[in-house]
């Protein structure tokens, strides 16, 4: 007694998946949103058109914003710091009892990849939208998912087979893998605790003081070596599984653009890849996440050389910041699959459903001088005109009249362009930074539309250092 | 609806009991209304909703508790203000440090921690405020005379949520 399935062709050319429900599978009848600004807001949004009643948490710094008029109800959690209110689990589950949820949608960031909040929300008998957290701890630690992924055959950066646990033992991997070599923390993610290592002298040198942050920043100081791959594109795959093993991929998006390991520009499809690569990134994306035991939505990440080789990086057990621009090529609302998953429907689609149609760019707002090393630059903002038009969507929590705070991250919007082309995608995504009005507050509008219009961005002859090199920040 | 300036009308209780019950039911801190010469301003902070009234003319009124009343006139000045807030010095809030559900007595068929006119001292305990089955006893960390209580039993309450007024002068 399967679920049917209905799948519309609408007239914009895109899949209206609708899942049909059985009746022994209710849908939550209300959810704790436990995140703040835009992700909050996205989430609310999503359970209001599914009928879901929403409850919302805030810390002092965030009371009075206006999303939280959204939820059904609203409670306070803490003062402004996040380790005092969003970080608070006792907190949070406290305001999911006496709001009388169902369910918590983490967002991304703050509690999302906690495996250990994942399980206490289900030992409260409150479910947490998002990956199992034995899925979530096992590619939580990075080196056991580039052991995972040796396993199923995802090619990985060339590197040490677990951790190296002396100098000796690295020495000896990097001579035999080449140099440079990147030092990693097995612990660690996002960027944080690498250490890039030209020669044995270096190499020596980089693994104690990788061994001392790396302690310091994530509690161990494990390490593991891979090759250091020069001028890479960051290439990632947004997966979606359900609780009866039927895992898909939604294709992938093109995250090279970063400054210092942070995003600036998201866009799908990844431009200049070979249709057999992406369908081989791809499908090692669902072999891996298959192989995990892993449900509901996350990211496998991959680098990719000059040369098209590609290699698994880390796997991001969450949805991301960036799920709006494989929402637009793919016609599939992301949030509300993944409230679906957990409710415990069956995906509705099967991977020939699933098709990727013409361009989609997404540019962050981050409210940051661009003219002092982009600072995060809190403020109010006094004057907020957003931009719209055919194929244009703004993503964001913030008005005329709202305070940016210094206490989370400086990211205040989310700008996404979806046309037929890329052509199209990168005009119109010029034409509404350009409409676009923040002032109050200094942002990075000024740099996304330098980027935008530079000929190593229309050509796609970028890597991930090609921001910082050009803008020398 | 043509109002002279000192019209009892824009400060009719019930228009502003209605603002009040808005401000709750929609999360807002701040409601400010003009009408000529006279103005409202409803703020709501960690003491709860506060109402102002400014005209032009007028004697003042009374300093406002969480329910706002106003006297007929309805007209408050600088000054006399001043002198409310000066009052409310004496006056400090214990507030929930947790996030939860209140409890004002031990258990259902005991008298409640403290009602109002009791002393209490840093170590009294006021209230429980259970969470996650966990029935945690919160103390006063202040000397005085509890003036108010805020919550009612069994009533859900947030971080930082006003619980108790105590009334600090020996």
């Amino acid at each position: 007694m399967g679920p049917a399935l209905a799948i519309e062709e609408t007239r914009g050319g895109h899949l209206d998946l609708i899942s049909q429900r059985t009746s022994a599978e209710p849908m939550f009848k209300r959810i704790l949103v436990a995140n703040r600004g835009e992700i909050a807001l996205r989430i609310l949004r999503a359970c209001r058109e599914m009928g879901i009643e929403t409850v919302a948490v805030f810390s002092e710094a965030d009371r009075g914003a206006a999303y939280l008029e959204l939820a059904d109800e609203a409670y306070c959690i803490g003062p402004a710091k996040a380790s005092e209110s969003y970080l608070r689990i006792d907190r949070v589950i406290s305001a999911a009892e006496i709001g009388n949820v169902q369910a918590i949608h983490p967002g991304y960031g703050f509690l999302a990849e906690n495996a250990h909040f994942a399980e206490v929300c289900r030992s409260c008998d409150i479910e947490f939208i998002g990956p199992p957290h034995e899925a979530m701890a096992l590619v939580g630690d990075k080196n056991a998912a580039r052991q995972l992924a040796r396993q199923v055959g995802v090619p990985t950066v060339p590197g040490s087979e677990g951790l190296v646990n002396d100098p000796e033992e690295a020495l000896a991997v990097a001579r035999k893998i080449g140099y440079p070599v990147l030092v990693k923390a097995a612990a660690g993610g996002g960027g944080r605790g690498m250490r890039v290592a030209l020669d044995d002298a270096a190499l020596r040198a980089a693994l104690k003081q990788a061994e001392n942050e790396a302690d310091a920043a994530f509690g161990s100081g494990e390490l593991y070596l891979e090759k250091y791959i020069e001028h890479p594109r960051h290439v990632e795959v947004q997966v979606l599984g359900d609780r009866y093993g039927n895992v898909v991929h939604l294709f992938e998006r093109d995250c090279t653009m970063q400054r210092r390991h942070q995003k600036l520009i998201e866009e799908s499809p990844a431009p200049r890849l070979p249709d057999k690569t992406r369908q081989a990134i791809c499908e090692s994306a669902v072999r891996l996440i298959k192989a995990a035991g892993y449900y509901n939505a996350g990211t496998v990440e991959f680098i990719v050389d000059r040369h098209g080789n590609f290699y698994f990086i880390e796997v991001n057990a969450r949805i991301q910041v960036e799920h709006p621009v494989t929402e637009m090529v793919t016609g599939i609302d992301l949030i509300k699959a993944q409230i679906r998953v957990a409710a415990g429907e069956r995906l509705p689609f099967t991977q020939e459903d699933i098709r990727s149609q013409g361009a989609a760019i997404e540019c962050r707002i981050n409210a940051e001088d661009p003219a002092k090393g982009f600072r995060p630059s809190p403020g109010t903002i006094q004057r907020f005109i957003a931009p719209g038009g055919f194929g244009v969507r703004f993503d964001t929590h913030v008005y005329a009249g709202y305070t940016v705070t210094p206490y989370y991250d400086s990211m205040i919007g989310k700008l996404i362009v979806h046309q037929p082309t890329r052509e199209e995608t990168i005009a119109t995504m010029q034409r509404a930074l350009a409409e676009l009005r923040i002032e109050g507050v200094p942002t990075t509008v000024p740099l996304l539309r330098e980027i935008l219009e530079h000929p190593a961005f229309l050509e796609a002859r970028v890597d991930t250092t090609f921001v910082e090199r050009t803008w020398l920040s | 609806m043509a109002e002279g300036p000192s019209n009892p009308e824009v400060f009719d209780v019930d228009r502003i009991r209605r603002f009040v019950e808005l401000m709750q039911e929609f999360g807002l801190t701040e409601i400010n209304l003009r009408h000529g010469d006279e103005r409202i301003q409803l703020r709501r902070g960690f003491e709860g909703p506060v109402c102002t009234g400014i005209s032009a003319s007028g004697p003042p009124a009374a300093a406002l508790p969480a329910v706002p009343t106003i006297s007929a006139q309805a007209a408050v000045p600088a000054a006399p203000r001043g002198a409310a807030q000066e009052e409310e010095k004496h006056i400090v809030l214990i507030k929930s440090p947790m996030v939860g559900t209140f409890y004002s007595a031990p258990d259902p068929d005991s008298p409640p921690y403290v009602k109002v006119g009791d002393v209490v001292g840093p170590e009294t305990t006021v209230c429980i405020v259970e969470a996650m089955k966990v029935f945690n006893q919160i103390p006063a960390e202040v000397s005085g005379r509890i003036v108010a209580v805020l919550v009612e039993n069994g009533a859900p309450v947030e971080f930082g949520q006003p619980l108790f007024k105590v009334d600090t002068r020996p």
